[in-house]
């Protein structure tokens, strides 16, 4: 019986190869340019620079910033983003610090927000948050009320902030209120004067340009994987460049 | 309270044969881009080779000591126990140092200082001296490091629970699922460097694969008694298997994608790597029950020559875990060198493969001719896990 299986098994194996293996080209990394509009100037960063030839980045998180499960802690987005802003400036000084822990939610992050400035006084935040509210379906008004505390808070102390939201994944896609989690954050960017860096809308870009979830995602459902957060740090860069550049 | 006799004798030739394709499978997935992984389980189903590496560790583990407890006492069995503890680490140690010698080497030889910034970022840059400490503790195991540690921990529990699982198995499954429910509820897990980081596989939930692998063998033949309900729970595996086969080649095609319901979707993801998903728990589960009324223990073909490669990496399998993850670092290298082209993912898969397969001839051919003056005793040396 095993035996007679054989050439059935290789037949469907056969059938299942696709034509190549998933790439981990940076030609399939895209985004609508207007998608890479922080809607910020970034007083605060630009001010570092010019005045101090440097630029100290906190990036705050939890597991994708902390790049849980990729092959390389080189590859999570907070390391991509100093390389590529060291790339990109010359003669500056650019530090990113990661600041990422796997599995916290909006309500801890904000809490050691001003432990975290301290420590490492910045000239810009990239606050990474949502996904694990979305999940868990945190209460929306808490949500936001945490966001909005965190956000004030570090405002306060003089930083800007880009704010990154949800990833465009099949666990935060099947999550019911995933827009809502989405609309509070665009909401208190705006109010607080913080930028927007839209890694939902991108992201999805890809899944509606036919991308498959394996090319980006890891296979829990859940995590950027090498690829995706090689992505999503190369543009970040691209975004925070234009901001700074820009009028 | 009887103690369970354990194990008849003759070695069950799946147990190699699967923890060598489970190594081969491992080495082909750490390479990123490599279309050769196609022909691994992980893109048909949930789990993946860690699992039936773990699960086969268990199990080989109360065949290669139960015995030795049982005749020589527990003292002398625990004993050898921390004795290949010793080895693993040893092991982990040395293979810690020829990954990041590797990187140095590449980027020095090719004038890449790319690769030593990874390093750097790695944790092993900004402060040598901590790092040193922490791979000494375990706690920092960069990259695709991460198997061994678990091993370690898994194996250096279980002198304790040995006794217990000869006389109750049911009782230390029991226990085991217990403290796997307990993690994923509490999220326990252990600390890891740098700070802030856990384990990535952890092992307070990863141990209920091993432990139920120390329970079947155990339990071995008397694990009939399922047979009653053979075919509904074959029935049930398939089934299983199928849903699983969905949703894993809906991650590579979007059309797929489309047709799993919203709250299906829900229910299942994020499948967890860390603390082994039930999802993928239940899938080794249904995979391992199908391939024992599949493939009995006297299968013929289990004895096919095409097959004595792969029993051969099995059975020296820690060598061969150690240089199948060094070889995927040198293949992802050369893989991206070559531009990912298709080809050299088909060259380094089969490269590494046939390396790891000489390694182990040549490690058999080593112990055939040490063991005669050493006097082991060649059935315990042998089934070392």
């Amino acid at each position: 019986m095993t035996l007679r299986a054989w050439p059935w098994l290789v037949a469907v194996l056969a059938l299942l190869l696709p034509a190549s293996a998933l790439p981990q080209s940076m030609t399939l990394c895209r985004a609508k340019p207007e998608l890479l509009d922080l809607g910020n100037s970034l007083p605060a960063s630009r001010k570092a620079i010019a005045e101090r030839k440097q630029l100290r980045i906190i990036a705050l998180g939890s597991s994708s910033t902390s790049g849980y499960g990729v092959s390389n802690p080189a590859y999570a987005y907070p390391a991509q983003l100093k390389m590529g802003l060291d790339k990109a400036l010359p003669g500056i000084d650019v530090d990113v610090i990661n600041r990422g822990i796997g599995g916290q939610d909006v309500e801890e992050m904000a809490a050691r927000m001003q432990a975290e400035m301290k420590e490492n006084p910045a000239s810009l935040v990239v606050w990474q948050t949502g996904t694990n509210a979305a999940i868990r379906q945190m209460p929306l008004a808490k949500f936001e009320r945490w966001l909005r505390n965190g956000l004030a808070l570090g405002k306060s102390l003089g930083a800007d902030f880009v704010l990154m939201n949800l990833q465009y994944v099949p666990a935060v896609v099947a999550a019911p209120d995933k827009e809502a989690y989405e609309k509070i954050m665009a909401a208190a960017a705006k109010e607080y004067d913080a930028g927007l860096f839209r890694r939902f809308d991108i992201m999805r870009g890809w899944y509606q340009d036919g991308m498959p979830y394996a090319q980006f995602v890891q296979l829990d459902g859940l995590h950027l994987n090498d690829f995706g957060q090689k992505c999503i740090g190369k543009l970040l860069t691209r975004s925070i460049l234009n901001s700074l550049n820009g009028p | 309270m009887a103690v369970h006799p354990v194990i008849a004798s003759g070695r069950d030739i799946r147990l190699d044969l699967f923890r060598g394709l489970a190594l081969w499978f491992i080495f082909v997935d750490h390479i990123p881009t490599n279309v050769v992984s196609w022909f691994t389980v992980r893109n048909y189903g949930f789990s993946d080779a860690t699992e039936i590496f773990v699960f086969i560790s268990g199990y080989t583990a109360v065949i290669a000591y139960a015995r030795m407890m049982q005749r020589e006492g527990w003292v002398r069995a625990a004993a050898r126990v921390y004795r290949r503890v010793w080895q693993l680490y040893v092991a982990h140690i040395l293979l810690f140092m020829a990954f990041t010698a590797q990187i140095i080497w590449v980027s020095i030889a090719r004038d890449m200082p790319s690769l030593i910034d990874e390093m750097e970022l790695m944790g092993l840059g900004e402060n040598p001296y901590r790092a040193i400490l922490a791979a000494a503790l375990l706690q920092f195991r960069p990259v695709n490091l991460d198997v061994l540690p678990l091993y370690i921990v898994l194996l250096a529990a279980f002198p304790f629970v040995l006794p217990a699982v000869l006389r109750w198995p049911f009782a230390v499954i029991a226990v085991s699922l217990a403290l796997y429910a307990a993690t994923c509820h509490f999220d326990w897990n252990l600390p890891a460097y740098p700070a802030g980081k856990v384990w990535y596989f952890n092992p307070l939930a990863w141990q209920v694969v091993f432990y139920v692998g120390t329970a079947c063998a155990v339990l071995g033949p008397e694990i009939a008694w399922l047979d009653r309900y053979r075919w509904p729970l074959c029935l049930l595996a398939v089934l299983y298997l199928c849903f699983a086969a969905f949703i894993a080649l809906s991650w590579h095609y979007n059309a797929l994608q489309e047709m799993t319901p919203a709250w299906l979707a829900r229910q299942i993801y994020p499948i967890d790597k860390t603390n082994i998903d039930i999802l993928r728990f239940l899938h080794f589960l249904a995979v391992a029950w199908l391939v024992r009324v599949l493939v009995p223990a006297d299968t013929a073909f289990l004895r096919w020559p095409v097959f004595h490669p792969l029993r051969r990496c099995g059975e020296q399998s820690l060598l061969i875990f150690c240089i199948g993850t060094f070889l995927a670092l040198s293949a992802q290298i050369v893989v991206s060198y070559f531009e990912e082209s298709l080809l050299s993912q088909i060259v380094v898969s089969v490269a590494g493969i046939l390396v790891m397969c000489a390694a182990a001839y040549v490690a058999t051919w080593f112990k055939s001719g040490g063991s005669a003056g050493s006097g082991r005793t060649p059935s315990t040396a042998e089934a070392v896990p």
